[in-house]
């Protein structure tokens, strides 16, 4: 049984996920996702209110439903709204927040059990970021983010510290205290990389720490050529910041300071209401091209802009997601991000930093985004 | 484009503008005036060019860029030129003068401000060198033909440059002019002034929202209709994407009140869409709005006293918002109406968002009308109007609280 839940029938789906993520062989299994992702959707019909009557109203319930592409979506927006929860809201045992201003709501994830939240991100982090571990050796983490204790409602900084925890060798640590780069630390920490070649290193952070941490370097007129054990994980968008690149701006940045080629950079695409993360599969498939790739207890659909179909293979679409591993909450979410299945995985295409608006009003969420700052 | 290039067309400016500054101002704004008067012709050559071919590649449908147009230039005349020169350059029988050169920065794919921008410099003698946005190659060419009809010895004061804004090198060539006018978003104005030295003049125009309030008399009967009329017409004019554009509603009234305010705007928004089609929504935009869409009937099954109407081919939607605060607004025609049951709550709502106000339309205050008006300029609003006519600002409409030819002075 999970350790917050006392419903039975939910401890048994947690279960089940659990022991999928912990399998050491990734197989797509569309007869075992299908019947757990129907079984987790008449679980949450029923435990989750507002869902209830959004899948009714939309014509939906476990009765009719005999897909798991059919099980409602609900836009991940609504979490900033609403607490959607399928378990009583006094079991909660943590929140994660999501990033954003002092004027518009954060987005809440509420869990009664972090268990099946860090075995899936355990899996995949393992999976595509230290692909070369061997088991039982420790990597060293130099994490550009704060700690869980200074941030417990970032669902990133429990990430990393999870993965600190399991795998992370004693030189593991934050770069980033009291919400700001810890400059000296991370030039010291660099230098000793640099002179000291540990055999496998994650660097890894948000991107636009990333970018504070270049431009101490440069202020610096400092560049290291790390060695090749050392790999970069780099994740979300500047959206509301000061400053924004592109992406292969900013790879190529990396390359220049840090000496890590694009090929050792892992962009992971997640989000706080997601139990489950993706990772480009770069160090996992160095010689296909890049994609991210979706654990097997989940899967992607790319949906119509405004309709909400299915696009056509290879199509730009409204990037939805079942996650079996948000059992706690609503498993099938919808995002307002594009992308476009590529094989066995799919690309996020996002709107390239820097790209003009065509007119002049303060777009979308930018208004948002920067308005309490 | 090469640096070179655009350095060669900067120092062939430099050269016209002492021509230029031989000339009697008066001739150059009298010049000026006579290109606003080809534009207000709906039969001049640059204006149907640029109606005929703007849709194609901008988006916009070709009934909005002419209604636009037509709109946005009414008030745009040569005399309303002229009277604005006066006020603003005016000194004792003479008119100040601008830069040695003016370099302007354009952005989007709204054609009036490229189109005074390429003016205003001129009506002080200062050449100008104009760099397209990516989204709108058209008008500041157009803008410039328009010049050499009317005035040949003035088009060689004109230099229209285009170059990827990710150019450095033509960005540093291009900003080596005295004044330099830019507009884009903050990162791209922010990204400009750090490439600008202290001895040039900077100005920012930087990117805007517009919205509409509502007092309790506009909140029934044919006051309301004509609001939602007004507000309809003012949202789907460019598809809701400029700075006069209104994102958002703020009823100064109760629920019910509200509740009529929101209905009557989705019937204006249905009726104007066929007389003024949507142009096409780029992917991401379209994204963005179905994903708000959902979050509305997700919060309306959760049992929230919010609710929507959009079009069957969501070319439109309205939100009957629970409460004011702020939410994403998606534009191209997404209107989000907000209860905010007395005036003061309304301007509690509005503050946060005061630093980005271009413009208000209002409507409904009676006796309150100027005290309403009064907070809005507070507010930081440069354009204060009745509902309808958010989109044609007159000439002197001081954007972003710069005068549209007296911040061009040499200082």
């Amino acid at each position: 049984m999970s350790a917050g839940t006392a419903d039975p029938a939910r401890a048994q789906l947690d279960a089940t996920v659990i022991a999928w993520a912990r399998e050491p062989v990734w197989r797509r299994d569309d007869a075992r996702f299908e019947e757990l992702a129907l079984a987790l959707f008449a679980f949450q019909f029923e435990r989750c209110a507002p869902y209830r009557r959004f899948c009714r109203e939309r014509g939906r319930t476990p009765g009719d439903v005999r897909r798991w592409q059919d099980v409602p979506t609900v836009p991940t927006g609504a979490f900033k709204e609403l607490a959607l929860t399928s378990f009583p809201r006094e079991r909660a045992v943590h929140a994660f927040h999501t990033s954003g201003s002092s004027l518009v709501a954060r987005g809440a994830l509420h869990l009664d059990t972090l268990a099946v939240y860090e075995a899936s991100l355990a899996s995949s982090f393992a999976r595509h970021v230290l692909p070369d571990l061997a088991p039982g050796a420790k990597a060293r983490f130099c994490v550009l983010a704060p700690s869980r204790r200074e941030a417990p409602d970032s669902s990133l900084s429990h990430m990393f510290d999870t993965m600190v925890e399991a795998v992370g060798a004693s030189t593991s640590g934050h770069w980033v205290a009291d919400g700001a780069l810890d400059a000296e630390r991370a030039v010291r920490e660099l230098d000793q990389l640099y002179r000291e070649e540990e055999q496998t290193v994650a660097l890894c952070g948000t991107a636009f720490a990333f970018v504070h941490l270049l431009e101490e370097l440069e202020r610096r007129a400092l560049r290291f050529a790390l060695p090749p054990g050392v790999r970069v994980m780099e994740t979300g968008g500047f959206k509301g910041r000061s400053r924004s690149l592109p992406r292969q701006e900013l790879y190529s940045w990396i390359g220049d300071r840090l000496g890590v080629p694009p090929e050792r950079i892992v962009n992971q695409y997640g989000m706080t209401e997601l139990g489950s993360q993706f990772y480009d599969s770069v160090l996992r498939h160095p010689r296909e091209p890049r994609r991210k790739l979706a654990p097997p207890w989940t899967r992607v659909r790319l949906l119509d802009a405004s309709r909400g179909a299915e696009v056509a293979p290879g199509a730009t679409g409204r990037i939805a997601i079942l996650d079996l591993a948000n059992t706690g909450s609503v498993c099938a979410l919808e995002t307002a991000d594009l992308g476009r299945a590529l094989e066995d995985g799919f690309d996020v295409l996002g709107r390239e930093a820097g790209a003009e608006e065509r007119g002049c009003s303060v777009a979308a969420d930018a208004l948002l985004a920067d308005a309490g700052s | 484009m090469t640096p070179e290039d655009v350095a060669a067309r900067l120092a062939a400016l430099r050269v016209a503008g002492a021509e230029l500054r031989r000339r009697p101002a008066r001739s150059v704004i009298d010049a000026l005036a006579s290109v606003l008067e080809r534009w207000r012709d709906p039969l001049g050559p640059e204006r149907r060019a640029l109606e005929d071919r703007l849709p194609g590649v901008t988006g916009f449908s070709a009934e909005t860029v002419r209604q636009g147009l037509a709109r946005a230039l009414a008030p745009w005349s040569g005399d309303a030129l002229r009277a604005l020169a006066e006020r603003e350059l005016g000194r004792s029988g003479d008119f100040a003068a601008g830069y040695e050169a003016t370099a302007v920065l354009l952005a989007g794919s709204i054609p009036m401000p490229t189109l005074l921008a390429v003016i205003a410099p001129l009506a002080l003698r200062s050449p100008v060198l104009v760099k397209t946005a990516a989204r709108d190659p058209l008008t500041a060419p157009l803008a410039a033909r328009s010049i050499a009809a009317i005035d040949p010895a003035l088009s060689a004061c004109v230099e229209v440059v285009s170059f990827p804004g990710s150019d450095g090198p033509c960005t540093d060539a291009f900003l080596a002019a005295d004044c330099v006018v830019a507009t884009g978003s903050d990162a791209t104005i922010d990204a400009v002034a750090a490439r600008v030295g202290p001895e040039q003049r900077l100005l920012r125009h930087g990117h805007r929202l517009s919205v509409a309030l509502l007092g309790p008399e506009a909140t029934e009967g044919r006051a309301l209709e004509e609001a939602a009329r007004g507000i309809a017409l003012d949202a789907s004019l460019w598809d809701q994407l400029g700075c006069l554009s209104p994102v958002a509603v703020y009823v100064a009234a109760d629920t019910p009140s509200c509740q009529r305010v929101f209905a009557s705007l989705a019937d204006a928004l249905a009726e104007i869409g066929g007389r003024l089609p949507r142009g096409a929504v780029d992917p991401a935009a379209a994204a963005l709005a179905a994903h708000e869409r959902s979050g509305v009937e997700l919060r309306a099954a959760a049992g929230r006293p919010v609710a929507l109407r959009a079009a069957p081919d969501a070319s439109w939607t309205v939100v009957c918002e629970e409460d004011a605060s702020p939410r994403p607004a998606p534009l191209h025609r997404f209107l989000r109406v907000h209860p905010s049951g007395s005036v003061e709550a309304l301007f509690a709502a509005l503050a946060p968002i005061a630093r980005h106000l271009a413009g208000a339309s209002r409507a409904g205050f009676g006796d309150d009308t100027s005290r309403v008006e009064d907070r809005l300029r507070a507010l930081g609003a440069t354009w204060i109007c009745a509902p309808g006519e958010l989109q044609c600002p007159p000439l002197s409409w001081p954007r972003d609280g710069l005068a549209p030819l007296g911040s061009l002075v040499r200082a």
